[in-house]
């Protein structure tokens, strides 16, 4: 029982929450994310990924429920203190300002008195931007912008990482190495993520995914357990269908859909 | 990098403000100043010069600060109101004639014009425990049409002298500077440029978004309120001290921004900086081009200030439009 509790990073009670003016809402909802798990949290547009990200990470207050961060409710935290812990990274990056590349990624130590182990430049290598480091952010495609971010919430070095879409924009070749090196920092330094996603096929890449709809998860677990086809149908409402290639892969067989 | 930049900066404006204290309709040698010239500097120069450099550092400084929380690049301290409030209650003083407080009347008038302003500002764009940027944006345009038709309104139904004088008072007049007021300019100007510097990294989150601002630890509605407030002490200082002087505060923050770049940390000093040298000369320009007549220093910033304004627009990478 104690080790349990001591490898749950994060634990949502109850959560229930609603928008002022809208008719989206979560009722009831319980998870755990435990320490170096890698969670691909799938659903349509409007499904509540974000709202349910946006709980974790303390952005939304829920009205009922509790979020807990190593055992402590959120809100007991100092500001910066859950920053050094917890990092979210939000999908829309809209930003009309000329910053460069470089003093965004800098803005990932500002939770910290002291500079940590990573310096800005090397987090910039490490996303394949070090030619762009003095460029302005409004100058960069999406996918830079979003490599920059990404750079930043590296060197904001939080155990726990709560990822809206981190994918969206990026070439098949950027979204290969950020999943590649969010594996790493896994495996390296034992941290969490919670990614948002809506591509199944990407999904199907994870140990876990929870599929989400209308605020609530449909099911939780392996992938290749979880995405059948019927509970697919309710995520999505489309007939769709994880299939095997010869090699043993797994894919998303369209079916008679176009 | 910009360390190095920021010394340049500060080395031409010391010079600027040197020059702007020796010229004027007769050209004074600090090095060797007789009774008259002593009279002149101490009881006229200096305390002009002192509230131009404070107006413009309150105006240049609140600029930045105001177009990173409202993420906006074309807000100024004016566009929330708080100036058009002020002046619409100074120019009760001024228009009624009564002095009632001696030569406070129309510092004070205009201060509590723009802290009643800002109270109904912040009033409007309150929301859910917070400041919305949108909501404030709309509620100071929204207010200053009102006011404006107001102060229009007093205008034309006012004597001739009234009207001069509002006029001028309107346009930037710093010739109603004395060493008098400078104290509690001074003050407010100072306290709004320390909390804004204090809270400058938390204006670059702010200026990425909110999401991002909570997830880098800082508390988002805490910091805009301070933030708001640094804004309202500065410009109501600045209108209080000598009018309305348009474009510096829309202006400096995108010249800073070309010059050494976006980090608040530098941008918020220097833009202060660069304002107050900027207000320094075009006093100067607005005494000497033609005596003994001033032309008020709001209308040379904004005769300079606009052609300036608009080759940066034509300049790629400066203003991103």
């Amino acid at each position: 029982m104690s080790s349990t509790y001591n490898h749950t990073i994060l634990q949502l009670d109850n959560v229930t929450f609603q928008y002022p003016s809208d008719k989206m809402f979560i009722t009831h909802l319980t998870f755990s994310v435990g320490n170096g798990e890698f969670i691909g949290l799938l659903g349509a547009n409007g499904s509540g990924k974000s709202t349910i990200l946006k709980l974790a990470s303390g952005i939304l207050k829920p009205s009922e429920g509790s979020v807990r961060l190593w055992g402590k409710p959120l809100h007991f935290y100092k500001n910066k203190d859950r920053a050094k812990l917890l990092c979210y990274l939000p999908q829309l990056l809209d930003i009309n300002v000329p910053f460069t590349v470089r003093e965004v990624v800098s803005m990932g130590l500002y939770p910290y008195d002291m500079p940590p182990e990573m310096s800005a430049d090397e987090a910039i290598e490490i996303v394949g931007l070090e030619e762009k480091s003095g460029s302005y952010i409004t100058n960069l495609s999406g996918g830079e912008r979003r490599r920059t971010f990404i750079a930043m919430t590296l060197l904001q070095g939080a155990g726990l990482l709560l990822l809206d879409e981190p994918l969206a924009n990026l070439d098949i070749k950027y979204q290969i190495e950020i999943l590649r090196l969010l594996g790493e920092l896994k495996e390296k330094k034992n941290i969490s993520i919670i990614m948002a996603l809506h591509d199944i096929n990407i999904a199907l890449q994870f140990e876990k995914v929870m599929l989400i709809k209308d605020g609530k998860i449909l099911g939780a677990g392996n992938p290749g357990i979880v995405l059948t086809k019927d509970l697919l149908k309710e995520a999505f409402d489309v007939n769709i269908a994880v299939k095997k290639n010869n090699s043993g892969g797994a894919y998303i067989s369209y079916g008679n859909n176009f | 990098m910009p360390k190095i930049k920021i010394s340049i900066l500060i080395l031409i404006l010391v010079i600027i403000f040197l020059v702007s204290l020796c010229l004027g309709p007769r050209v004074i040698n600090p090095l060797s100043l007789n009774d008259l010239e002593k009279e002149i500097m101490l009881s006229i120069r200096l305390p002009r010069f002192v509230v131009a450099v404070l107006m413009g550092m309150a105006l240049g400084a609140s600029g930045a600060v105001l177009q990173g929380i409202l993420r906006n690049p074309l807000a100024d301290p004016y566009i929330l109101g708080i100036s058009s409030g002020a002046s619409l209650s100074a120019a009760f003083g001024l228009i009624s004639g009564s002095y009632f407080l001696g030569k406070y009347t129309i510092p004070l008038t205009a201060f509590i014009g723009a802290a009643i302003v800002s109270m109904i500002v912040s009033a409007f764009g309150w929301k859910r425990g917070g400041l919305w940027p949108e909501r404030l944006l709309l509620a100071g345009v929204g207010l200053s049409f009102l006011f404006h038709a107001v102060l229009m309104l007093l205008i034309s139904t006012s004597t001739d002298e009234g009207m001069r004088r509002t006029v001028l008072w309107i346009f930037g007049d710093l010739s109603i500077a004395d060493w008098s007021l400078i104290p509690y300019g001074f003050v407010l100007v100072i306290l709004g440029l320390g909390i804004s510097i204090s809270r400058s990294k938390a204006l670059n989150a702010l200026i990425l978004g909110d999401e991002f601002a909570h997830s880098l630890g800082f508390s988002v509605y805490k910091e805009r309120v301070l933030l708001f407030l640094s804004v309202v002490l500065m410009t109501a200082a600045s209108v209080s001290l000598g009018g309305i002087i348009g474009f510096i505060g829309l202006l400096m923050p995108h010249i800073v921004r070309f010059l050494i770049g976006a980090d608040n940390r530098f941008l918020i000093p220097a833009s202060a900086l660069c304002g107050g040298a900027f207000l320094c000369v075009a006093d100067l320009i607005g005494k000497l081009i033609m005596p003994p007549a001033e032309i008020p220093s709001g209308i040379i910033t904004a005769i300079i200030g606009s052609p300036y304004f608009l080759y940066l627009l034509r300049r790629k990478n400066v203003l991103n439009l």
